[in-house]
């Protein structure tokens, strides 16, 4: 066993870093969230150049040949910096299904511009009532002369408006919680009958909704077997709960830092805050919250990488755990910084919001616990 | 002890249901008619518009029973909007401190909703600890006004209100608690100005006020100057009880079942998820309690006396359910509560969850954060002494 990062790693965690210290004061971000496309394209072709966006993919793609170590690396940092641009929408969940499901002529047609940045993906698998399961697919492929014609509506498609193209499961055989019968297709944004509608999401990014009305899915859309689009979409999922995990734990972390510098500046009663017991124990268990997801973090993280038997159980227990985590120490930086803490004006209520809307993605605290424990 | 309500109480139950059946808002109607009509209906029932007011200042003289009745009563209909400032915290401080020039001033407008009043207590280096508040009350070399200069900051409502209810300091001698002047002054005047502040919700309902030279005529002083903290305390406390919206929260927790049975999770509902369903009872059995637990201090204090430091409870309590119905209401909208305006599918009350649970953040440290109430707990309740 090994905790340490590699060289490379540590440079590319160095070098996001900087680039946060540089781009991502909290005036620039809330400027940049409220303006479309809700993040910045320049940023997203520095990402590209920097080689962040090909992290993930193996040399064969074009990528670097990373894992979810390094996915885990980046996304730590964008955690802290609360950055915008889609790189879970379209790397690791657009790019990560592709990369699963497709074969080689369609990673060629998508992966190569998806890693210089001029193209983005993003995955639409949820829908009005599929609740957090995502075999619970309603949207019905229905046979025609060259593949499908698919018709319904799939929900929180991350950065869709800014999607060239989207990952889409929908059901060509089976009873609407079957796990088999589920096919993935690669469909771009400009197919006739698909519309995409974006808007804003509470913690100042984008997602969407889509509804496809008898829209043609070709043979060469659809990524592997028919049917047999649940094993990669779980997988897929499971990689973006690594990520957004990554991300919460970068987020706790300036919570908790915030918090404690907050807490030694602030007098009341002619002391600091930081000197009511109450207050520096409470701060203790934002810190201890706050450590024990990144132990978790590692542990899921090498265990999905090694492609370990308990892989999975750890992804559930992790999302468990951050979601837990995030609510604690969210919570308690505002509550701690009183009145300012619920203002627009500090940045710590922007983590917050980001580590709520992370709290229910891909299922919540309790949903994740009750799949552990299954 | 008798947990059934008298034959008068049920009575007096009948009567108020009938009323707030009768006076309901009806589709097309002048909004603000109705709400101008409503108040001057139950002010004929004897004091309605005031529930809380004594006899002798025109409220009904209702047992605690009664007054449980209409709080419940109340919750679940379609009242009128209303602010507490002027009725429920000003009114009982002008009651008690106030010269008979000042009530028939400042009561009748406050009873007929004409005037909208705001508060100005918190400071930006005066939050918990509000006695170290800054803002000067400077006396005119005759004596016939104050001039008013810094800044409150939390101010609700502000934006829209016609007065406050400002505490000063004209004396920086002695302890900080001496040496706080209560002044009433208009907010539609040259040196008041309002500055919205916007809350993670993304609403606007406080603001930063600062004041430049603000002249405020002498008679416009509750009480006697400096002694101000005094007359404050007794009105937070009546902040608290009233922050607690105990009957709300129930109301609110059969809506949020209502919403978690028509979310479908496989053959069922949320409200068939065993971790959901556990965390709704938790909450129900905690409201259950604190319930009883106003009910007790309603029978206790007499109508119009300042609930005393009991109300820290309440106020503690009764946040936190808020905030627990706040929190289970995003999560019974999923992934939904974090859409922020567009186009969703999701169930509709999940639009904003997220932004709702957000503000309610803020319940716990309005009106004295809920550390300061268990400072006062500590203190005035358990009678503990700190050496610091």
């Amino acid at each position: 066993m090994n905790f340490e990062l590699t060289d490379e790693q540590r440079l590319v965690a160095g070098s996001i870093a900087r680039f946060i210290q540089d781009n991502y004061d909290l005036e620039s971000r809330i400027q940049l969230s409220s303006v479309k496309p809700g993040f910045s394209e320049d940023h997203w072709a520095t990402m590209a150049e920097l080689g962040w966006l090909g992290l993930p993919f193996s040399e064969a793609d074009g990528g670097f040949g990373g894992s979810q170590i390094d996915t885990m690396v980046l996304m730590e940092q964008f955690g802290k910096g609360l950055v915008l641009e889609p790189f879970l929408a379209s790397v690791v969940l657009g790019g990560g299904a592709l990369k699963r499901a497709g074969n080689d002529d369609q990673k060629k047609a998508w992966l190569s511009g998806l890693i210089d940045g001029s193209k983005k993906l993003s995955l639409a698998y949820m829908e009005p009532e599929s609740g957090d399961e995502p075999q619970n697919v309603a949207v019905t492929g229905t046979p025609s002369d060259d593949g499908y014609k698919v018709t319904g509506t799939k929900c929180m498609v991350l950065h869709g408006a800014a999607a060239d193209a989207f990952v889409v499961s929908f059901r060509t055989s089976g009873g609407t919680a079957d796990e088999s019968g589920i096919t993935l297709a690669l469909i771009p944004a400009d197919r006739d009958g698909l519309k995409v509608s974006g808007f804003p999401t509470v913690d100042g990014l984008q997602s969407s909704e889509l509804s496809f009305d008898q829209v043609d899915v070709n043979k060469e859309d659809i990524l592997g077997e028919v049917g047999e689009g649940f094993v990669p979409l779980n997988a897929t999922i499971n990689d973006g709960i690594l990520a957004i995990s990554a991300e919460a734990v970068g987020a706790m972390e300036v919570l908790y830092k915030d918090t404690a510098a907050y807490t030694q500046e602030r007098e009341q009663f002619g002391h600091p805050l930081s000197d009511f017991q109450v207050l520096q124990h409470r701060m203790v268990d934002m810190f201890v919250e706050y450590e024990q997801c990144k132990s978790l973090l590692l542990r899921a993280v090498m265990e999905v990488a090694a492609d370990g038997n308990d892989a999975q159980r750890c992804v559930h227990a992790l999302k468990h755990l951050v979601g837990k985590a995030a609510t604690f120490v969210g919570e308690n930086a505002v509550q701690t910084h009183g009145g300012m803490g619920v203002t627009e004006e500090l940045r710590i209520g922007h983590y917050f919001k980001r580590l709520m809307v992370i709290e229910a993605q891909f299922g919540n605290t309790d949903y994740h616990l009750d799949r552990f424990a299954a | 002890m008798d947990i059934e309500l008298s034959k008068d109480d049920l009575l007096f139950e009948a009567e108020v249901n009938a009323f707030l059946t009768e006076n309901a808002y009806k589709k097309g109607e002048d909004a603000n008619q109705w709400r101008m009509d409503w108040f001057a209906k139950a002010r004929e029932k004897g004091g309605w518009d005031v529930p809380k007011w004594p006899v002798n200042f025109g409220g009904p003289g209702w047992t605690p029973n009664q007054h449980y009745v209409w709080q419940r009563a109340t919750a679940r209909a379609t009242t009128p909007w209303d602010l507490p400032f002027g009725l429920s915290m000003l009114a009982p401080v002008l009651m008690a401190y106030g010269s008979e020039e000042q009530q028939e001033r400042f009561l009748p407008d406050i009873r007929a909703r004409k005037v909208n009043w705001c508060q100005g207590y918190s400071e930006p280096g005066a939050g918990s600890d509000l006695a170290s508040l800054k803002t000067r009350a400077e006396l005119s070399d005759d004596g016939s006004h104050y001039v008013v200069n810094g800044q409150k900051i939390w101010t609700t409502m502000a934006h829209i209100a016609d007065w406050i209810f400002c505490l000063t300091r004209t004396s920086s001698d002695g302890i900080k608690q001496e040496g706080i002047t209560f002044l009433l002054f208009p907010m539609k005047q040259d040196g008041v100005e309002v500055k919205p502040i916007i809350t993670l919700g993304g609403t606007h309902t406080v603001n930063s006020v600062y004041f430049t030279d603000v002249k405020v005529p002498v008679e416009n002083r509750v009480g006697e100057e400096g002694k101000g903290w005094t007359y404050a305390k007794g009105l937070l406390e009546h902040e608290r009880s009233g922050i607690a919206g105990i009957s709300n929260s129930i109301v609110a927790l059969e809506g949020l079942k209502e919403k978690a049975r028509g979310v479908k999770r496989g053959n069922g509902s949320l409200m068939d998820t065993p971790s959901f369903k556990a965390k709704i009872a938790a909450l129900e059995v905690d409201l259950m309690a604190v319930e009883y637990t106003e009910l007790r201090s309603l029978a206790t204090a007499s109508a119009g006396a300042a609930p005393g430091p009991e109300s820290s409870i309440l106020k503690l309590k009764g946040t936190e359910i808020q905030q627990r119905i706040q929190k289970l209401t995003m999560e019974a909208g999923g992934q939904f509560s974090a859409a922020w305006g567009g186009r969703n599918s999701g169930p509709g009350f999940a639009r904003g969850g997220t932004g709702g649970y957000m503000n309610s953040r803020y319940y716990t440290i309005y009106g004295g954060a809920s550390e300061v109430q268990k400072d006062i707990i500590t203190k005035k309740v358990l009678g503990i002494k700190s050496s610091k």
